[in-house]
């Protein structure tokens, strides 16, 4: 379509009458087109961000009437608060666990599902299910399966002899326990993106491949499959951090950022400060902190990552 | 989506004022509560009581909030909006933060006009738990205080005796540890630490202790009373046979049965009981103390406090806040949850709950400490719900064993310090 268009503009000799007026650039319609969602955006991401940003320069406290202007304090309180370094540390634990664990197991499963014709619609749904479960509602059943005492998970472990860990009551074992249910709840999301992007891949190329003598599945997997997902890859990555530096609802409904805030992790802290500790201030600044945090973290991945990557 | 109710209630209320045959003047009051899960059908019996008796008043629910917390929130911020409801229940521990900024009213004056509240059922004793500095935040509405709850089946199991409970926390820490060496997983004792400072606070309360000194600027419960406190939980875990629950793990493993003796609040009764149902023989017993004589126990529960200013409302709130914490609220409150009576009247009429406790003798525990109650410790300031963390935080030190007790209360102690006003 976009080649037969061309190819009629380059075509010569035609009659100048049959020429239609050339295109101007539309500079007036731009604006009124995309002012109702710029209008939005204002309102709902621009501009509350500036306030929790002017509030952080403030001493508010959820409820008081009158507030002081207290310049950077806030931040300067940060610096020395290691209740927050060991927030930042917890999260910073909890995503190094959950991000390359569920991209790889979501890509192991996506592949395994696309090698086999048999039953992929049955366990693409399976393992799609935690992604739409409710997850606070899941994290009670996670509760119970990692109960010290009446889980499942430990009495069999009982069984075969083994001490049972207190899975979510010790704050050796709490973060990873956490990560553990972070890692099951986005890996059915993860493989349905590879999925998606290993449909896309051209079978040619695999047969191309073929012909250049990669015959293992190890080498069309390297030289075909994991080059041509750069770019589902680069998302999945992305995404999954972001996802994992959010992670609030599964430590707000079983930890409540215990034992001796050993799974306190940054949201958790935000809320706590904001809303349990009312001091509004503060909780800005901390999110001040988190949102440069991400976006500092998203931009260098993209550095890294994009350089790499080949769009097809 | 409150907002939104409200509105429609707003609108048909308008509605039904402009097409109604009479033009009665009617008081709608928005009422907010908590936890629904324990309030829900207490709350709706009461407001249709009160609305039967009351017909110039309509009680309309906002959205109620999971928690305290939750609702102290709602409060904070929608004060000084036009979607503040009019009447709320409030935490004990909570009542302190609204007061101090002025959002619910002193009901002082009410109380004044009113002439002899103690007719009413309010003694002075119950007024005295709501009240901040010559200021009446509130009325009690359900109060609680902490108990035993028993695993009968697990204490004969281990060679104790339901009948004759541990009445030391040296008895119920050998009746603990001999439960806890039977084996199968089994746990001495669960004592509900984790979440806010109220059950530590029974212990500093059951041995005399105090949290601040008189003029609050002081911390004094690293004094014997909280040193002894901070030895007994770790105590608990050490020989006692405690593990290091989170908060739902515990309830979860008492009602399966894995438990021996739990500690907690009396509120949580009812609940326990439907939980527990025929797993095993329920029972209750008084909290120890480790001052018997003098010993003190913390209130439990939630107030309920006017926020409107309008006065036609106020009159009207004032009617709804008394019946609420009056003889008949406490007679729906006290079954429907295992809370104690806040009014003295209904626990001793017939016609209201005189002859509910010869029928029902597990919710006697609660009822037979009610004369150790004072009021639940709310610190000063800002940082007030800090505090309480700290200590929450400070205990799981000792029950996973990484500082020992008496570390552990000096942390506690100097951390509490900075976090206080410095006037």
């Amino acid at each position: 379509m976009a080649e037969a268009l061309r190819s009629a503009a380059r075509a010569p000799g035609r009659p100048s009458g049959a020429r239609r007026p050339a295109p101007r650039p539309a500079a007036g319609g731009a604006l009124p087109l995309s002012a109702p969602a710029l209008v939005l955006l204002l309102l709902f991401v621009i501009l509350p961000t500036l306030a929790v940003f002017g509030l952080s320069l403030t001493d508010y406290q959820l409820g008081d009437d009158a507030l002081v202007f207290v310049g950077l304090d806030n931040y300067r309180d940060l610096l020395g608060d290691a209740g927050f370094r060991g927030s930042l540390r917890n999260t910073m634990v909890y995503a190094a666990l959950v991000t390359p664990a569920s991209v790889l197991i979501g890509l192991g499963l996506a592949l395994l599902i696309e090698a086999e014709t048999r039953g992929r619609a049955l366990f693409r749904t399976l393992f799609f299910l935690p992604v739409v479960s409710l997850i606070v509602a899941m994290a009670t059943v996670w509760q119970y399966l990692l109960h010290p005492t009446i889980g499942p998970v430990d009495q069999l472990l009982r069984l075969v002899g083994l001490p049972g860990p207190n899975w979510l009551g010790s704050s050796d074992t709490v973060l990873a326990s956490l990560a553990l249910i972070g890692v099951w709840q986005s890996v059915g999301y993860n493989m349905v993106l590879f999925l998606a992007g290993l449909t896309a891949i051209p079978r040619d190329l695999y047969a191309a491949a073929a012909v250049d003598g990669a015959a293992s599945g190890w080498q069309r997997f390297r030289l075909v499959t994991w080059p041509m997902l750069g770019p589902t890859t680069l998302f999945v990555v992305t995404i999954s951090i972001i996802n994992a530096v959010k992670v609030f609802e599964t430590v707000q409904t079983l930890t409540e950022g215990g034992p001796n805030r050993a799974s306190e992790v940054l949201l958790f802290t935000i809320y706590r400060e904001g809303f349990v500790y009312l001091r509004v201030g503060a909780a800005s600044a901390m999110t001040v902190v988190f949102l440069l945090l991400l976006v500092g973290l998203m931009l260098l991945q993209y550095r890294i990552q994009d350089r790499r990557t080949h769009y097809a | 989506m409150s907002r939104i109710r409200n509105a429609a209630a707003a609108l048909a209320l308008a509605m039904a004022a402009l097409c109604g045959p009479q033009a009665r003047a009617e008081t709608t009051l928005t009422v907010h509560y908590p936890m629904p899960g324990f309030f829900k059908a207490v709350m709706d019996t009461v407001a249709a009581k009160f609305m039967a008796e009351n017909p110039d008043v309509k009680i309309a629910f906002a959205t109620p909030s999971p928690t305290y917390e939750d609702g102290l929130q709602l409060i904070l911020r929608e004060a000084g909006t036009a979607d503040l409801p009019d009447v709320s229940f409030v935490g004990l521990n909570r009542l302190r933060i609204l007061s101090e900024r002025n959002i619910v009213a002193d009901l002082q004056p009410l109380i004044a006009q009113e002439g002899d509240m103690e007719k009413l059922g309010f003694t002075d004793h119950i007024l005295s738990l709501a009240r901040w500095g010559g200021r009446q935040a509130g009325l009690a509405f359900a109060t609680s205080n902490p108990i035993m709850y028993m695993n009968a089946d697990l204490v004969r199991k281990a060679g104790g005796d339901p009948d004759h409970p541990p009445k030391t926390w040296d008895e119920v820490i050998a009746l603990g540890g001999r439960i806890k060496a039977l084996g199968d997983g089994d746990a001495g004792i669960d004592f509900r630490w984790q979440g806010d400072d109220w059950m530590f606070s029974a212990l500093l309360f059951g041995d005399g202790g105090t949290m601040l000194s008189p003029d609050e600027k002081t911390v004094t419960f690293d004094g014997p009373a909280g040193q002894a406190a901070f030895a007994l939980v770790g105590r608990m875990v050490k020989e006692g046979g405690m593990p290091a629950f989170t908060k739902p793990a515990g309830e979860q493993a008492f009602v399966a049965g894995k438990v021996g003796l739990e500690f907690q609040t009396t509120g949580a009764l009812r609940n326990t009981i439907d939980n527990v149902g025929r797993k095993f023989e329920l029972r209750t017993a008084p909290i120890p103390l480790l001052d018997p004589k003098d010993g003190r126990l913390p209130t439990g529960g939630n107030a309920v406090v006017i926020l409107t200013k309008d006065p036609a409302k106020r009159d009207a709130a004032w009617r709804f806040a008394k019946f609420a914490a009056g003889p008949y609220g406490a007679s729906v409150v006290v079954p429907g949850t295992g809370y104690v009576p806040n009014n003295a009247l209904a626990a001793t009429s017939p016609q209201y709950l005189g002859d509910f406790y010869a029928t029902h003798p597990l919710y006697r525990a609660g009822l037979d400490q009610m004369d150790r109650m004072i009021p639940w410790y709310s610190f000063p300031g800002a940082n007030s719900v800090r505090v309480t963390q700290a200590i929450v935080d400070n205990l799981s030190r000792v029950v996973e064993g990484t500082a020992t007790p008496d570390a552990a209360v000096k942390d506690t102690a100097a951390e509490v310090q900075k976090l206080l006003p410095r006037r």
